[in-house]
């Protein structure tokens, strides 16, 4: 069965048929008649045969990979962020931010291109932008090297800047459940006020994977 | 002789509506979308960023021919009620009539608790806005999810609810003619998972808020003119990881 996680950047998918790991594949490279089984994402509705809700499928996944009966799992993605709030192992609230606020991750590709950057080497900021979406918090950016910050600082704050906007989005808490292809940098990771558990990138897979079975039952 | 055409505004007393009907007289809800016209189109007498039931209500005002407007500018409505009534009063030449409902006499809330199509009760309730006929008996079902708020600007996100969805807040108050029932309007059901609805802009958004802090199994939802795929996305996955079964399982 072929399960596809559709974001706006990037495709996760998988073969369940196969023993292998998912693939990462970039959403502009895509073929244009690939249909998977089972998907989430934004694609999803026209790239497959069922396609399960992002927020639905974020929570199954989370149910998978989680072991704390109460947690808090932000996803972070390229267009928007979206989080789930467990109690004693029962959903008790949750939101997605796909609007008004986002662009955040495919801005931090976008800037990490533009300036050259390696986030590896960047180290987290003391302080960050107020950041609102994307597209003016690049304008801080571009403010503050004219006062004469240097790129890479400024770039810094910006990231750090949509960190806490994620995690006062998901509710301030003390430890952080985090899915998404930034957390694979080290700085946005680093710029969290609180624990942060790195899930990686295909939690919406083991969500999808989840239903799979529950279908197969 | 054609019928008078009056327009309302939010939930007029009991005694204006009596007198409407006496008359004869066309009453038409602006705060519903009457006309297929883009809502920018009032940018010249409301700021876009403002609540889209009230610039409906001045969309309305612009396209229709009326003889009258009602507008409840009182507790049961919002303060920007009494700001939008300015500006009426500035657009056309017929009269904008304030009035403050400050009914107190309970009508029920069958439609609130009833089982059926969660659009349908809405279309109801708001309907019923223009009767002052005494309430009819239906039988309530036993709730699996609620829905606190303001009818939305956008009917459509109505359709994921199950029938055995319950209506709180203002729209239960609407339905009862008491508006002005803070009371009544801060009722909610904390057995059954709640989506506390937002009308984005709108002064009650606080209170929506606030309430779905209070309740335990909560979703609060801001929506402006029209809901995305990401809002009833939202609902959708609340209600399925509530546990709860929608039209469309």
């Amino acid at each position: 069965m072929l399960l596809a996680d559709f974001g706006t950047s990037y495709c996760k998918i998988l073969d369940t048929d196969r023993n292998g790991p998912p693939v990462i594949q970039a959403t502009r490279d895509l073929e244009s008649n690939f249909c998977a089984d089972l998907a989430t994402g934004h694609n999803a509705g026209r790239r497959s045969k069922k396609s399960i809700n992002e927020l639905t499928a974020l929570a199954r996944g989370g149910e998978q990979l989680i072991q704390d009966p109460d947690f808090v799992l932000l996803d972070c993605g390229s267009r928007d962020i979206k989080y789930v709030r467990y109690g004693h192992n029962r959903i008790i609230d949750m939101g997605w931010n796909a609007e008004c606020g986002a662009s955040m991750g495919f801005t931090v590709e976008l800037l990490k291109k533009y300036y050259d950057l390696d986030y590896n080497t960047i180290p987290v900021p003391d302080r960050g932008f107020s950041v609102t979406c994307g597209v003016l918090g690049m304008s801080h950016i571009f403010d503050a090297v004219i006062d004469g910050i240097t790129e890479s600082e400024a770039v810094a704050r910006f990231v750090y800047g949509i960190a806490m906007n994620g995690y006062r989005f998901a509710g301030s808490p003390d430890r952080l459940y985090l899915s998404g292809g930034l957390c694979d940098n080290p700085l946005f990771v680093g710029s969290f006020p609180c624990e942060v558990v790195l899930l990686g990138r295909f939690v919406l897979l083991a969500g999808l994977q989840e239903f799979m079975k529950r279908d197969i039952r | 002789m054609s019928k008078k055409k009056v327009g309302i505004v939010g939930v007029p007393p009991l005694e204006v509506i009596k007198a409407l009907n006496r008359e004869k007289c066309r009453i038409i809800d602006l705060d519903e979308p009457q006309i297929q016209k883009a809502i920018n189109l009032t940018s010249p007498f409301l700021p876009k960023v403002y609540c889209a039931i009230l610039r409906t209500v001045v969309l309305n005002a612009m396209h229709l021919d009326l003889d009258k407007i009602y507008i409840d500018v009182g507790p049961g409505k919002c303060d920007c009620a009494g700001h939008v009534a300015t500006i009426l009063e500035s657009m056309v030449d017929y009269p904008v009539i304030r009035c403050r409902n400050m009914d107190t006499v309970s009508f029920g809330t069958p439609v609130c608790r009833t089982g059926m199509p969660l659009i349908d009760k809405f279309m109801t309730i708001t309907g019923k806005v223009q009767s002052d006929a005494s309430r009819e008996t239906l039988m309530p079902c036993k709730p699996t999810a609620g829905f606190w708020g303001v009818p939305p600007r956008d009917f459509s996100i109505l359709s994921i609810f199950p029938e055995t969805t319950h209506i709180y807040g203002w729209t239960r108050c609407m339905e009862n003619k008491t508006p002005a029932d803070l009371e009544l309007e801060a009722y909610f059901n904390p057995d059954i998972p709640t989506v506390f609805f937002a009308q984005s802009f709108c002064a009650k958004t606080a209170l929506a808020h606030h309430f779905s802090k209070l309740h335990p199994r909560a979703l609060y939802l801001d929506c402006d003119v029209t809901a995305g795929s990401s809002t009833r996305a939202k609902i959708e996955a609340f209600l399925e990881l509530s546990g709860v079964r929608t039209n469309r399982d």
